[in-house]
């Protein structure tokens, strides 16, 4: 009996390849629907969030869930630019060393406690006690004094004026302080079961599972649309997928192939999902390291730069979802400079440059030298597919104009210890995030070169320095704008990396989601995520409390 | 026997204090620490911060002075906090002054991974032994090449392959099976036996896949022991004096077959508490594989050294288990050990 379940098994299992589909469902995505309230949003996260308390989590799944409960004072609107939160106005005095937010009047917590200027006070005593084991206090440390003038103002003075601060606002979530006062910030409950100000409260945290929250009636931002946003915890981002075929969650983050050719190439999938794509937060660059010869020479660099075919590695990698950027910005946003153009792949003007720098191949062997020594040298990155197929596409182009690359792949932890702290490395491929505030000082300012700290390629320029400096010090942004259009075009033609893609960040989402703006906007497509809606003929059969 | 077993009980002290100096070195060997993990490549995220964090969690301090803190805990059964920003304690909850109870890891990790395994080490050793049986009796026969065939095609596929493949099948194109995850959403709601039916259908893949590659090497394992008994005299005796074809196998063949399997049962005793990272990740199962696999990465040293340490102290006992297992089965081993 036995042997005869499993050669049926066996038999089955070979047979799997050539399964046949589901029928379709019934459901009619398309059609006009007016926006109402209620029903559930299912999504899935790859990681579980850890610690619902902003200031002290650090990773992306607990800020994605964290920004649903709490308020900042300032935010970033659609457009990137900073608007009102929980502060109505905020008003920078003429030194521009003091800043006073006013808050929005009857602000009230889930638990239907009063939100006030107190609370913010406490929360930036917080983030600032040594004692809490953050690792982004130093911003707010600047603070030379905060102060609750009333319960609606709150004042903080910086000893020189420091042009990040509002953005350090704007990413402050702030905690009622009416809960926390008695607790240990760093052992409490309340990390794993908060009380928030904002859109939806948390309901349930199954560990290693799934975790649920429900629109808050005393939020302060009025009540979204849908009415109970789950977050499922699964790893694999395979069976991610095969749980959106299925219907069994609503939206996940898709890659490129998925994105560009497995969903359009099946009727059943285009049919019910629809896909989004937006800027990403980070882009991929190959960075020198600056104290290594050749590469402090400003032609080798350039060489490089024009040798590399920023496009075809964006279609090879990203399969075209991505685009070439010229500055560390944005495209779309005030601080990303529209003037300025990425290096073009010119094989002829690299070629050019390098016979410049002295660069020949005088032994006709492929390989340029320079004194008797070929020009040759390792690329470093950790292990992440597409910066290893980066890797690959970077070698071919540089093999092509005489210079024999190495590629090497280590392990997250050993490549910032072994090789980024200690500067043992000619090249390497990593990402830097786009940066909401324009300032980059911690990147490129020739004083960030000790060990853990960031300007790790070694990139010096008193320029750069000089312009860095005085953006940190203008509030204005109209003032900052020239600033940084001035220091991305210095950056760019000294070219200490190379830019090679800003990729997009790809989103699968079935058709009973309604409501998403496209194309989107700069701050992708759940800045609105309260006004997307779910119309009742569309969800799922819901089991009912 | 009770001088033996008092002896190799206080042997395991010092075996323990070896086994968790010896992973207390080789985990610090590995470069990096908890504040370098990739989230932290954060500009926003200062050096002296990290300063910070590294002297909060004493890894500024000498590396024997380390041990000896985390040894001073360990002997009092404290198995610390986690690194991670969570801070949750690594072995079983705490209630803190207002009641509210933050669980353990491994308290929440464990029973997953110990039902699925002892799940599947039923089903392995109970579909072995038939199948060694099969194939003995049938040596060199269809049955016996067939079986070889299966069971070494199950060794040889790769898991998480099948597993998608049958994922896909039974939950994507049919609706039979839930396709990850342990609980279906409204399982609070559902009453105690639809819930204990739910959680069978989320158990039916990981299980299959996690037994398919354990059968090879038992299932031979018990057809050569069974070939070998076959020829023994006493099988001959046992034939020649006319007992059925069925008891001379069942009744006298496999009793002695199954001897040396206590061995095997016993060193499977720590295996109980490892997942397959890969699978738990595919059927986003939370469980010890993927607690320690993380823990790893993450360099959350008081996780990973929690889990060493008990899978270290289940070895133990599991060989303690094995022999005295052995000793009372077997009169001979019996006779040796009181000696």
């Amino acid at each position: 009996m036995h042997i005869r379940y499993l050669f049926i098994l066996v038999f089955l299992l070979f047979g799997l390849v050539a399964c046949s589909d589901k029928k379709e469902s019934v459901n009619n995505y398309e059609g006009t629907f007016t926006s109402e309230k209620g029903g559930t949003l299912i999504d899935a996260m790859s990681g579980e969030p850890s610690n619902l308390i902003s200031m002290i989590a650090g990773d992306s799944a607990s800020s994605a869930i964290s920004g649903n409960i709490f308020n900042k004072l300032i935010k970033y609107d659609k457009n990137l630019e900073l608007a009102p939160e929980l502060a109505s106005q905020w008003i920078i005095s003429n030194d521009q060393k003091t800043i006073t937010f006013y808050l929005k009047k009857n602000l009230k917590w889930a638990d239907g406690h009063d939100l006030t200027s107190d609370d913010v006070l406490f929360t930036w005593k917080l983030v600032t006690d040594e004692k809490t084991r953050t690792p982004y206090g130093s911003d707010y440390k600047l603070v030379d004094k905060a102060e609750a003038l009333d319960p609606y103002t709150f004042r903080v003075n910086y000893k020189k004026a420091y042009a990040p601060a509002l953005d350090s606002w704007a990413s402050l979530q702030i905690l009622p302080k009416h809960i926390l006062k008695d607790e240990d910030i760093n052992h409490t409950f309340f990390s794993r079961k908060p009380t928030g100000s904002s859109y939806y409260k948390l309901t349930q945290w199954i560990n290693g599972e799934k975790l649920s929250l429900e629109a808050s009636p005393s939020s302060v931002m009025g009540e979204p649309n849908i009415n109970q946003l789950t977050s499922r915890f699964i790893p694999d981002t395979s069976s991610q997928f095969l749980e959106l075929i299925a219907d069994n969650i609503d939206l996940m983050n898709i890659n490129p192939i998925q994105f560009a050719r497995v969903i359009p190439s099946r009727p059943d999938l285009k049919n019910k999902l629809a896909l989004y794509k937006e800027l990403g937060n980070s882009y991929t660059y190959l960075g020198f390291n600056l104290k290594h010869s050749p590469f402090n020479d400003i032609r080798v660099r350039q060489a490089i730069n024009y040798a590399l075919d920023k496009q075809e590695v964006i279609d090879g990698v990203l399969l075209g979802l991505g685009e070439p950027i010229a500055s560390p910005y944005k495209p779309g946003t005030r601080w990303s400079d529209q003037n300025l153009h990425p290096y073009s792949y010119d094989k002829n003007q690299a070629l050019k440059l390098l016979h410049e720098a002295g660069f020949n191949d005088s032994n006709h062997d492929g390989i340029l030298e320079k004194d008797g020594k070929p020009f040759s040298f390792e690329i470093l990155t950790n292990q992440n597919k597409q910066r290893e197929m980066t890797a690959v596409l970077i070698q071919r182009r540089l093999k092509d104009v005489g210079i024999d690359v190495k590629i090497r792949v280590i392990e997250w932890a050993s490549f910032v210890n072994q090789f980024i702290k200690t500067g043992d490395f000619d090249a390497v491929i990593l990402g830097w995030s786009l940066s909401l505030d324009p300032d980059q000082y911690n990147i490129w300012h020739s004083s960030q070169q000790k060990p853990g700290q960031f300007n790790f390629i070694g990139y010096n320029n008193k320029d750069v320095d000089q312009l860095l400096e005085a953006g940190r010090t203008e509030l204005n942004p109209d003032k900052r704008e020239k600033i940084y259009h001035a220091f991305s075009k210095i950056l760019l033609n000294d070219s200490p990396v190379v830019y090679l893609y800003a990729g997009y960040g790809l989103t699968a989402m079935n058709k009973r989601i309604k409501g998403i703006d496209s194309p989107a906007p700069p701050a992708g497509i759940s800045y609105n995520s309260y006004e997307w809606f779910i119309p009742s003929t569309l969800r799922r059969n819901e089991i009912t409390p | 026997m009770l001088n033996y077993l008092i002896k190799r009980l206080l042997w395991m002290i010092p075996m323990l204090i070896g086994i968790s100096l010896i992973s207390f070195f080789i985990m610090h060997l590995a470069p990096g620490d908890i504040t370098a993990s990739e989230s932290s490549f954060n500009p926003k995220a200062s050096e002296e911060s990290r300063q910070k964090l590294r002297a909060l969690y004493n890894l500024d301090k000498p590396l024997m002075t380390q041990y000896s803190l985390w040894l001073k805990r360990i002997v009092k059964l404290d198995f610390g906090n986690s690194f991670a920003s969570h801070q949750r304690p690594v072995l079983w909850e705490t209630k803190d002054a207002k009641g509210n109870i933050t669980r353990g890891m491994i308290q929440d990790a464990l029973p997953v991974t110990l039902m699925i395994n002892l799940i599947g080490l039923l089903i392995i050793f109970a579909l072995s032994i038939f199948l060694g049986v099969v194939s003995a009796v049938n040596q060199n026969r269809w049955p016996d090449r067939l079986i070889t065939i299966i069971v070494f095609v199950g060794f040889a596929i790769p898991g998480f392959w099948l597993a998608l493949l049958l994922m896909y099948w039974t939950g994507v194109s049919h609706s039979w099976l839930p396709i990850s995850g342990l609980h279906s959403a409204g399982f609070e709601k559902m009453s105690h036996i639809a819930q204990y039916a739910d959680l069978l259908k989320h158990l039916i893949l990981p299980v299959s896949i996690s037994s398919l590659g354990g059968l090879a090497s038992i299932s031979l394992y018990v057809r050569n022991g069974m070939l070998d008994i076959l020829q023994q005299d006493f099988i001959t005796t046992a034939r020649a004096k006319g007992l059925p074809e069925n008891k001379v196998i069942y009744g006298h063949a496999l009793r002695n077959t199954l001897l040396p399997l206590i061995t095997i049962i016993g060193l499977s005793i720590p295996g109980l508490i490892g997942g397959s990272v890969i699978g738990e990740s595919i059927f986003a199962i939370s469980g010890m594989g993927k607690l320690f696999f993380d823990a790893v990465l993450m360099r959350d040293f008081p996780v990973v050294m929690g889990i060493l340490t008990i899978g270290s102290v289940l070895t133990l006992f599991g060989n303690l288990i094995a022999d005295i297992g052995y000793a009372w089965a077997d009169p001979r081993i019996r006779r040796g050990i009181s000696n």
